[in-house]
């Protein structure tokens, strides 16, 4: 449904990331991983059409995306960015409800039924009791979630996260993850990032890493997530290990608690 | 005498403001080339500005409404009872009107009257006013050199025919007799004059403006030039003072009169030097300037005494007497002309 | 559910008291006066005027040439400036924006003080000071499109100070030249704002201007709302930010230009009362939108009848305003973004 085809991203004359081939289609989730200032929001902005590529091109649904309206991108993308402290107090409905603008005529504000959407969002995620705290005073997680509401409320068939659980607290963290996946089973399509590559084992249905300014791995997270590509791409050595209910997970490989004190 | 029907409307209709139904309304035409109808008899006179007021005062003391400022008790020592006792009614030039236009509609004037620039700004304000309130509205031409003629316009919308012409006839003498000395004395004797105001001195008004004027009426040079011919208000540096060496300095500011001789660097100026810095008489209102209206003749006549003293033989003392009698109707005193004319260093 | 109902009621609540405020402030600025009238009075000439019969009292010409105009001149100004404040605080995601941001007031103080040196009739002034302040947000404007940052609104705000400033000194400049007997006291007057010379045509003139720029703000008020969220999350909500922008910007620059055009600068107005509207209807702006609009006309109208009924002599406006306004200013700053965010 959404595609990047041999992209290239940056800001002006700064090149960022070049030729990245992806695709993410509803019902699949994809992660993106990558060290700091690798491009991992640039290529997000990209590919919500906020920033112009600088070389190649993002489809959505075989269309560019330079010749899609701002309204019609809206209707099939939904963006959760970073939650942040707003200029003004608004009701976490309020905000849940500027989730429908996509769907409102140029001169409408909204009405009963998209009240009813934001609502049915909020009651979706278990926050329905927030709809008339101040957004600004809600807790860092609560704030992350009302944003997901809103990317619901749009009624877009695919949600793009920029890392989602980024400064959650743990429960905060679950949370939001475990709502992830309830929503891959309803069929949405999501791209999300993190820095957890955990979290991407468990939740991706394909894992895209940036590093080094190009695609290191692209594929399922067996083949993307192995220790090479980890330790290569952090610039720290790696390894994985199996826990007992059978995941796999990634600890560092330059010390050995085991190995004792000599 | 009784009054027939007619009149009696007449007088009924007088009371009203707006489209007023006088039986004898006459229509003048003022110094802006504007048409302006107006009542017969004038009784109330509202005035615009400081110079219309100086205007009103000399020519109508008895029908003015108002002042546009209260005046000082110093100003008032030098003012004729009732007119001196008038109330403040605010000043209606340009959008720096402090006049409620209710105010003036609630005062009932017969007309408004304005004294100084008739640019095109002011044609529009007067129009404006007058179509809103109803009230006409008389511009009268301000500057220096239409003295007389303008003296004579606003004595006839007055109504003062007899006065404005005695005034006129003054204000004639005067400018021959200015035009007499000046025929008289060589051009190599027309001193270089600086006009200082403020306590520093260093504010002077640059040739061709309203505030100096009388200045180049008298012959002599302003030595300030203005940009480009355009006179204005300009600030100068001791320095360039010094450059423009006048031979005379005429102030208005009392401090600056007492210590230009202890100022550092003043020294230098001839005019300083030569002990030739005079402080220009300003009660009730200044001779030279403050406001620039028919209170400068009486600086005229000064100007030529101080600038041509063997030429122009003139008896200050006798003249501010006559002037202050004819004009303000204040007789003054031995005692306030010394403190009027006090004005000489040395 | 129910909640939501109860403040879409509290909000028709809230705006239809404010504009029972709105009206009552009419009422009592049309009968207070230097001239003394009572309401009878005044609705006598009313009647008199509306049925034809055109009476030679004075108080009709008070009423109908000078007091009504500047009434109603107060109500459009004050809504005009309200409204702009609480657009561009909006658009700038800060609450701490005025209406002068992008220039405007300076600019159109440049044309009208320019007319004024040159000596022009008060419409020719009048003129200037509209193309001034129009022409200010153009320069403002292209010059930000031309520097092609990413971040629009940052350069928008630098452009504004910049050519604000030029304009300003423009301003000082006039000032120097001025002729200080007849042509100073009418510029000093005119930079500190009042309605003292305002006549009918002045109103018919300012009306559909105000209006004009009004209209597109009611019309687009959801979409001006969500660009406060940031360009980025606008554009992903679907919202063409380059447009509304530009719309925003053009509205509020049309009617602020003309507010000053006829009033001089008025300060405070449009920087406080968006705070005060939001204490009372919160922070969306499709409810700010009107509320600032009310509250905007009806502190004008009080303030100017105070500024005519208060002394002798006019009080400018800008310095009422400011009286009034750095006070509740500061006392806002005190009890910190609580109050707004």
């Amino acid at each position: 449904m959404l595609q990047a085809r041999r992209l290239s991203i940056g800001y002006g004359a700064r090149k960022v990331a070049v030729d990245i081939d992806l695709a993410v289609e509803r019902g699949e989730v994809l992660c993106l991983l990558g060290p700091n200032g690798a491009g991992k929001t640039t290529l997000f902005k990209t590919m919500l059409g906020l920033v112009p590529a600088l070389g190649g091109e993002v489809l959505l649904q075989d269309r560019p995306l330079a010749v899609l309206t701002r309204a019609e991108i809206a209707r099939a993308i939904a963006y959760v960015p970073q939650a942040q402290v707003m200029e003004f107090a608004y009701t976490v409905l309020d905000l849940v409800l500027m989730g429908r603008t996509a769907h409102l005529g140029p001169f409408a504000a909204p009405g009963r039924i998209d009240h009813e959407r934001a609502e049915a969002a909020l009651s979706d995620l278990g926050i329905l009791d927030l709809a008339h705290a101040d957004a600004n005073r809600t807790s860092g997680g609560q704030r992350q979630l009302c944003l997901v509401a809103r990317a619901l409320a749009q009624d877009a068939p695919l949600l793009v996260m920029d890392e989602p659980t980024a400064s959650l607290d743990l429960g905060n963290r679950l949370l939001v993850l475990e709502r992830v996946r309830a929503l891959r089973e309803k069929g949405y399509g999501i791209v999300f990032s993190t820095h957890d590559p955990d979290q991407a084992r468990e939740l991706a249905t394909r894992v895209a890493v940036i590093a080094h300014g190009r695609l290191a791995a692209y594929g399922g997270p067996d083949e993307t997530l192995t220790a090479e590509t980890l330790s290569d791409v952090y610039g720290v050595p790696v390894r994985l290990e199996r826990t007992e209910s059978g995941r796999r997970v990634v600890v560092s490989a330059r010390t050995n608690d085991n190995a004792g004190s000599d | 005498m009784s009054l027939g029907r007619r009149q009696t409307l007449a007088l009924l209709g007088s009371s009203f403001v707006v489209r007023p139904a006088f039986a004898a309304d006459r229509t003048i035409v003022d110094s802006a080339k504007r048409s302006v109808t107006l009542p017969d008899k004038i009784s109330k006179v509202f005035v615009a500005g400081p110079p219309a007021s100086v205007l009103a005062y000399v020519l109508a003391r008895d029908a003015m409404v108002g002042w546009v400022r209260e005046p000082s008790a110093a100003e008032k020592e030098f003012l004729a009872p009732p007119a001196r006792d008038l109330p403040e009614t605010g000043r209606l030039t340009g959008r720096g009107d402090t006049v409620s236009l209710e105010r003036l509609v609630a005062t009932k004037p017969d007309l408004v009257l304005d004294f100084g620039s008739t640019t095109r700004t002011f044609v529009s304000l007067a129009d404006r006013v007058q179509s809103q309130t109803g009230i006409p509205y008389v511009l009268i031409d301000g500057k220096f050199d239409a003295t007389v003629p303008s003296l004579k316009l606003a004595a006839d919308i007055l109504g003062r025919p007899q006065r404005g012409a005695e005034l006129a006839a003054y204000a004639d003498k005067t400018f021959a007799a200015v035009d007499g000395v000046l025929a008289k004395a060589p051009m190599d004797k027309r001193p270089k004059v600086y006009l200082a105001r403020g306590p520093e001195g260093l504010e002077t008004g640059a040739r061709g403006s309203i505030n100096t004027e009388i200045i180049e009426r008298v012959g002599a040079v302003n030595v300030a030039e203005g940009l480009g011919g355009h006179g204005n208000i300009a600030n100068a540096s001791l320095e360039q003072i010094v450059a423009w060496n006048p031979d005379v300095i005429v102030t208005l500011d009392r401090r600056f009169f007492q210590n230009v001789k202890n100022k550092p660097g003043w020294e230098q100026v001839r005019a300083v030097a030569g002990n030739k810095v005079y402080l220009a008489p300003s009660l009730p209102w200044g001779w030279i300037d403050a406001p620039p209206s028919l209170n400068r003749l009486i600086g005229l006549r000064w100007l030529l005494a101080t600038l041509y003293p063997d030429e122009a033989k003139t008896d200050m003392r006798a003249e501010t007497r006559s002037f202050y009698d004819l004009f303000y109707g204040v007789s003054v005193t031995d005692a306030q002309i010394d403190r009027l004319l006090g004005g000489k260093t040395g | 559910m129910a909640k939501q109902a109860e403040t879409h009621r509290r909000s028709a609540v809230v705006l239809t008291v404010l504009t029972i405020v709105l009206l009552a402030a009419v009422l009592l600025a049309t009968v207070l006066g230097p001239y003394p009238a009572s309401v009878g009075e005044v609705m006598g000439a009313i009647v008199r005027r509306l049925s034809g019969t055109t009476a030679a009292m004075p108080l009709d010409t008070i009423l109908f040439e000078i007091r009504l105009p500047r009434v109603l001149a107060a109500l459009l100004v004050g809504a005009a400036l309200a409204t702009a404040g609480a657009s561009y605080q909006t658009l700038f995601r800060n609450p701490l924006v005025s209406p002068d941001i992008l220039g405007v007031s300076a600019g159109a103080g440049f044309g009208a003080v320019l007319g004024i040196l040159l000596g022009l009739p008060v419409l020719a002034i009048q003129a200037l000071g509209f193309a001034g302040g129009l022409a200010t947000v153009l320069v403002v404007y292209a010059l930000a499109r031309a520097l092609r940052s990413q971040n629009e609104v940052l350069v928008l705000v630098l452009a504004g100070i910049v050519v604000g400033a030029l304009a300003g000194a423009g301003i000082s400049l006039v000032k120097v030249l001025a002729d200080p007997f007849n042509q100073l006291p009418a510029i000093t007057f005119w930079l500190l704002g009042s309605l003292a010379g305002i006549k009918a045509g002045d109103v018919r003139v300012v009306l559909p201007l105000v209006i004009a720029g009004l209209v597109p703000l009611a019309l687009l008020r959801w979409r001006i709302g969500v660009l406060s969220l940031g360009d980025d999350e606008a554009k992903a909500l679907g919202v063409n930010v380059r447009l509304v922008r530009g719309v925003v910007i053009a509205a509020a620059t049309l009617i602020t230009a003309t507010a000053v055009s006829v009033s001089g600068v008025i300060g405070w107005i449009g920087l406080v009362v968006p705070h005060m509207a939001r204490l009372l209807v919160g922070s969306r702006y499709d409810r700010v939108l009107p509320a600032s609009a009310l509250m905007g006309g009806a502190f004008l109208v009080l303030i100017d009848t105070i500024a005519r009924t208060a002394a002798r002599i006019e009080i400018p406006l800008g310095l009422l305003t400011a009286i009034l306004g750095a006070p509740v200013f500061v006392w806002l700053l005190a009890r910190g973004r609580r109050l707004w965010s």
